[in-house]
This record gives C-alpha cells, sequence and structure tokens, in this order.
C-alpha cells in the first residue's frame, strides 16, 4: 500500500469539531447533529472511511477478465477497482499523481493495452499503478523518479469474490474483520462465482448513516413497508446479530418469510415474492460496516455500495447477480424479480428512500433520534423486528470517530 | 380495420396520438387506470439506463414486460405506496410528474408495426416548497401496433440518458 496523503481535517480542528456534538448518556440516543453537520461530515471521511476498516467496493464477476476495471468509492475518494493482467485485483485512487486529474470517467472499461493515461499530460500508469510512460520528461528536475510517482493503491483483500479495500494499515486482516459475517456472506455469494446483472443508482438525500442504520433497524420493515402489509408477507423467525459488535459492529439479519403459496395474491405476478433457488425461504440482509450491503432476499442476490456524496447525500448502487451456473429460466427470473423488489423503484425499497429523506429534512430540528424497540436487551442476537442493533452501529462509530464512550443504560 | 386501410399519414398521424394520450395520462395521476389500456394484451414497460444498455447488462429499473405486471404496477401505486389506495396517508406520491417531449417521430417496422420515438425530459414538483427538478432525461424507444380498437403500445422502452436517479419516482414515466 502506498500511503494515502491525510487530506481532511487536521487533528486540533477535528477535536473541536467533535466537541460540538453533545452526545447524551444514554447509547440509545442519536444527536440529529450528526446528520447535519458538515464539518463533522469531513472528519467521518477520514476517521471512518480510511480508518481502520474495509471498505466493500465491488465483486470480481463485476471485472471477469484481465484488464477490466470499474470505478467506485472509499467514502468520498474515487477509486479504481481493476483486474491485472495476471488477474490480481488492485484499488487505486483515480487521481493522477501529477496533477490530481481524474483519469478514468464512466462506469467501467477495459485497459489492457494502454494502461491509465491521464488525458492532461499524457501521464500513464499501468494496472498495479505504477507510473510507466511520462510526456517530455526532459527539463524536469534531476532527482524526478517514475516510481515515486505511482498512484496511491488500497489494501485488497476477497471474500467469495466480494473485494474490499482499505487505506488503513491498521485495519485487521478481512477475516478477523468479518468474525462471523464470514458464514452470512458465504450463504449469500456461495462458493464466490456469480455473473454480474447490472446495476441501478440512486441519490437518497439523507445522510449516509440514515442508510446504513436503516438496515440495522428491523423494527421498520412491516411498519414502513405496506406492500408486505398488502401480501401479507411476514417473517417466521429470525434473528438480528451484530458480528465482531465489540468492534466495528456489522449487522447480519436473518429470518424466514411466508412462502409465496401462503401469501395474499395481491399482485397478479406473485413472482416478485417467490423463492425458487433455495431450500427454504430464509434470507439474509447483511451490512459489512461501514457500507457493504449483502443480501440474498427472495432469489435476488445483490451487493449495495453506500457512496457519502455530502451529508445530507448519499448515492447507493444497487448490483444484481446471478449464479456462474444459473439456468436461464432462473437467471430471467432473478433479473425480473430483483430490481422490481429491490431497487430504486422496488415494491418494497422506494417507501426507504421517502422515510429517510424525511428523517434527513427534520434533522436540523436538532433534539435527539432514540431507539427503544429491543433494548431492554443488551448484546446480541436481537429478534429480527428490533431496532436494538443500531445501538452497536453508533458505539462503533463513536469509538471510531473519537467520541467518547457511551455510558450503558 | 385501420391496419387494412393502410394510409401512412393516418397511421402515423395516429401513433403520434397515442403518445400525446400516453403523456396526458402519466402526467395526471387521476387518470392512472387509463394507463395498462395503452398497451396490447402482450405489451410490455419497460425503463433501462443507456449505461446498462451498452453495457449489455440486462437489470433493468422497471420490467413490467406483462399485461399482469402493468396491471401490477397500478396495484403497487395505489396499494403499496399510497396514492388513492390504503396508505394513502403516506404520500410517497406528493410530487407532480411533467413530461416535456421534444422530437417524437413514427416510422413504419415489420408486420404491420411502427416504431415511434420521442426524446423526453421529465421534471418533478415537489408541494411542500413548491420547487420543481429535472428527474430523468432519456428518449422512447416504442413500438406500436394497430388493431380495430386503434393503436396500442406493444412495448414502450424508455431509455434514460440520466445514469444516477436523483430522486425516487412513482408513477410510470
Amino acid at each position: 500500500m502506498s500511503a494515502l496523503p491525510r487530506t481532511g481535517v487536521p487533528a486540533p480542528d477535528r477535536a473541536a469539531v467533535l466537541a460540538r456534538v453533545s452526545w447524551p448518556d444514554e447509547d440509545n440516543k442519536i444527536p440529529r447533529e450528526i446528520f447535519t453537520d458538515p464539518a463533522l461530515f469531513g472528519v467521518e471521511m477520514d476517521a471512518i472511511f480510511t480508518g481502520p476498516v474495509w471498505v466493500l467496493v465491488g465483486h470480481e464477476a463485476e471485472i471477469p477478465s484481465p484488464g477490466d476495471y470499474k470505478t467506485a468509492a472509499v467514502g468520498t475518494i474515487p477509486v479504481i477497482v481493476v483486474r491485472g493482467a495476471d488477474g490480481a485485483i488492485g484499488v487505486l485512487v483515480n487521481a493522477c499523481a501529477h496533477r490530481g486529474t481524474r483519469l478514468v470517467e464512466g462506469p467501467a472499461g477495459n485497459v489492457l493495452r494502454g494502461g491509465f493515461r491521464c488525458i492532461y499530460h499524457m501521464w500513464t500508469y499501468d494496472t498495479s499503478g505504477r507510473l510507466i510512460a511520462v510526456s517530455m520528461p526532459e527539463d524536469f528536475p534531476a532527482e524526478f523518479r517514475k516510481e515515486d510517482y505511482g498512484l496511491p493503491r488500497a489494501r485488497v483483500e476477497r471474500w467469495r469474490g466480494a473485494i474490499f479495500a482499505s487505506f488503513s494499515d491498521a485495519a485487521p486482516p478481512l477475516r478477523e474483520y468479518l468474525a462471523e459475517m464470514t458464514e452470512g456472506l458465504d450463504r449469500v455469494l456461495g462458493d464466490g462465482r456469480l455473473r454480474y446483472l447490472g446495476s441501478v443508482k440512486v441519490v437518497f438525500h439523507a445522510n449516509w448513516k440514515l442508510y446504513v442504520e436503516n438496515i440495522y433497524d428491523g423494527y421498520h420493515v412491516t411498519a414502513l413497508h405496506t406492500g408486505f402489509q398488502v401480501v401479507r408477507l411476514r417473517s417466521h423467525g429470525g434473528e438480528r446479530l451484530v458480528p465482531n459488535y465489540e468492534r466495528q459492529g456489522h449487522l447480519w439479519g436473518r429470518s424466514r418469510s411466508t412462502p409465496v403459496s401462503q401469501l395474499q395474491p395481491a399482485l397478479r405476478d406473485m413472482s416478485l415474492f417467490e423463492t425458487r433457488t433455495k431450500p427454504t425461504t430464509d434470507h439474509n440482509m447483511m451490512v459489512v460496516f461501514p457500507s457493504g450491503v449483502v443480501t440474498d432476499y427472495f432469489d435476488t442476490i445483490q451487493l449495495r455500495y453506500v457512496v457519502p456524496l455530502d451529508v445530507e447525500r448519499t448515492l447507493i448502487e444497487f448490483t444484481f447477480f446471478g449464479r456462474a451456473d444459473d439456468a436461464e429460466e432462473t437467471l430471467r427470473h432473478r433479473i425480473r424479480q430483483g430490481p422490481q423488489v429491490l431497487g430504486p423503484a422496488g415494491a418494497i425499497t422506494l417507501e426507504d428512500i421517502a422515510a429517510l429523506n424525511r428523517v434527513q429534512s427534520s434533522a436540523v430540528a436538532r433534539g435527539e433520534n432514540v431507539v427503544l424497540k429491543g433494548t431492554p436487551k443488551r448484546f446480541p442476537p436481537y429478534r429480527h423486528v428490533d431496532e436494538a442493533p443500531i445501538r452497536h452501529l453508533y458505539q462503533a462509530y463513536r469509538r471510531l470517530m473519537g467520541f467518547d464512550a457511551a455510558r450503558p443504560r | 380495420m385501420l391496419r387494412d386501410r393502410a394510409d401512412p399519414a393516418v397511421l402515423r398521424e395516429a401513433a403520434l396520438a397515442l403518445l400525446t394520450r400516453y403523456v396526458r395520462v402519466v402526467d395526471d395521476p387521476r387518470r392512472l387506470e387509463e394507463w395498462p389500456e395503452l398497451f396490447t394484451a402482450d405489451g410490455a414497460y419497460v425503463v433501462v439506463t443507456r449505461e446498462n444498455v451498452e453495457r449489455g447488462l440486462p437489470v433493468a429499473i422497471v420490467r413490467d414486460d406483462t399485461q399482469e405486471r402493468i396491471q401490477d404496477r397500478l396495484t403497487v401505486i395505489r396499494e403499496f405506496w399510497g396514492a388513492g389506495g390504503r396508505a394513502e396517508d403516506r404520500h410517497y406520491n406528493e410530487a407532480w410528474p411533467r413530461h416535456l417531449i421534444g422530437p417524437a417521430w413514427a416510422e413504419p417496422a415489420e408486420d404491420g408495426r411502427w416504431r415511434l420515438g420521442a426524446h423526453l425530459a421529465v421534471y418533478l414538483t415537489q408541494p411542500l416548497d413548491g420547487s420543481s427538478r429535472l428527474l430523468c432525461v432519456g428518449c422512447y424507444d416504442d413500438v406500436v401496433e394497430f388493431s380495430a380498437q386503434g393503436p396500442r403500445f406493444r412495448a414502450k422502452t424508455v431509455i434514460l440518458d440520466t445514469p444516477v436517479l436523483p430522486d425516487i419516482f412513482v408513477y410510470p414515466l
């Protein structure tokens, strides 16, 4: 890993920014100013996203061939996720080492021939981020060496094809970081051989933490998602685990939903709610802290990348996958189901966007958001309908940010 | 049969009139029940991004590829999302849509069908603050069939240039 220059908030200013937030004594209360303070957002991008975490940036199936690349982000840092000629996967900062020009525009491509060439002064990098060519280097300082001008690289580790990046030497090995999340990821990702089907992107007018906590929250599922009430779909048992809750606090929600044969047929085409590819209707909904969402709801295999844009806007990319050995008919079913249920125009996703927009727009009212359901229990596992896991999300957040640890309620 | 008379000028005008009727229906949420009638019994309504189309990726934002799904969209809008249905108090759909159609054209295709195309931009106006925001820019790439009942969409494909949706959309594009 090449060192990533810290461009964010210097330490004394950081302390002043943190001091502006008054956390309540109870750990189930969340001060609303953390959703509206632009300076705090800057601190988060350093302390969380370039801190000792692993950020989900893609899946190998998105870049299957040598030279394939896609653009992504680690917090607000634009990166290129690329498969080299030797098959190795790298995550490079998407900015020329010379004058900072963005090297790659657009979502994806292939650079097997030519490498990443900057349009501004024609500096060219190979797929491992090494500077391999410079235009007209005459009259450069004598000490100029191309080796000194590689692109900053993130550490990269993979789990079942899912690609994680870290800009911190302090992040533990990925397997240790994921802890028992690996078991949930295995259920969704299988042996990792997936087929990429495409993505849909939408901007939530909400702080990134509101998006993430929505996944930790089991309480809203039946309350907000009217579609589940209309077809009488509910969870028949399940739990919300918080793997590694003493450190990063991931979320692993798992539950078994009503089989499609027992639902109220409110729609003419009920395949939206059908599970054909698994022996039971069990599904998993997971967050790899801080920003990677993984699920196998019904027959939909989905990764979501949470990209903070600014303090009140978050881009969510919903990516959809099949299994490499899916039959044609299975693939067709997945393509017809995924975005129709779990995309921005999905029958049970649109409401989240509407709800979070409203939480954000009233966060300026100050005061505290409160987490109640399931909180008499202090530790996971929680029930699948509980919102208590949100506490662990903010405990991890406060630890990384350097806020004082919350006193137990 | 309108098709048998086969006066291209008449058919072209009828196809373009179908487009005008479509836009008037989808821009008036109170008339949404008329929307499925604008499609044939085997019609399809699909919304895709140009990005996915050009990369050969099959994921669509909306894939109502049967008449059943087209009618289900009404149920989802009315009953799940609350535009006039049981969840009316939710009001996810308060924004008023407005399509602006640029050049529109209709050309004869095979089997008596016509291709219908148009450029479009869709704005949403929020009642809360009165602001009008651009939702998306793109084009229609449609197939129209003629029968005794007149022209209907065999396929309406909305191709969005906008790769990142700036907001949710509830009503058909």
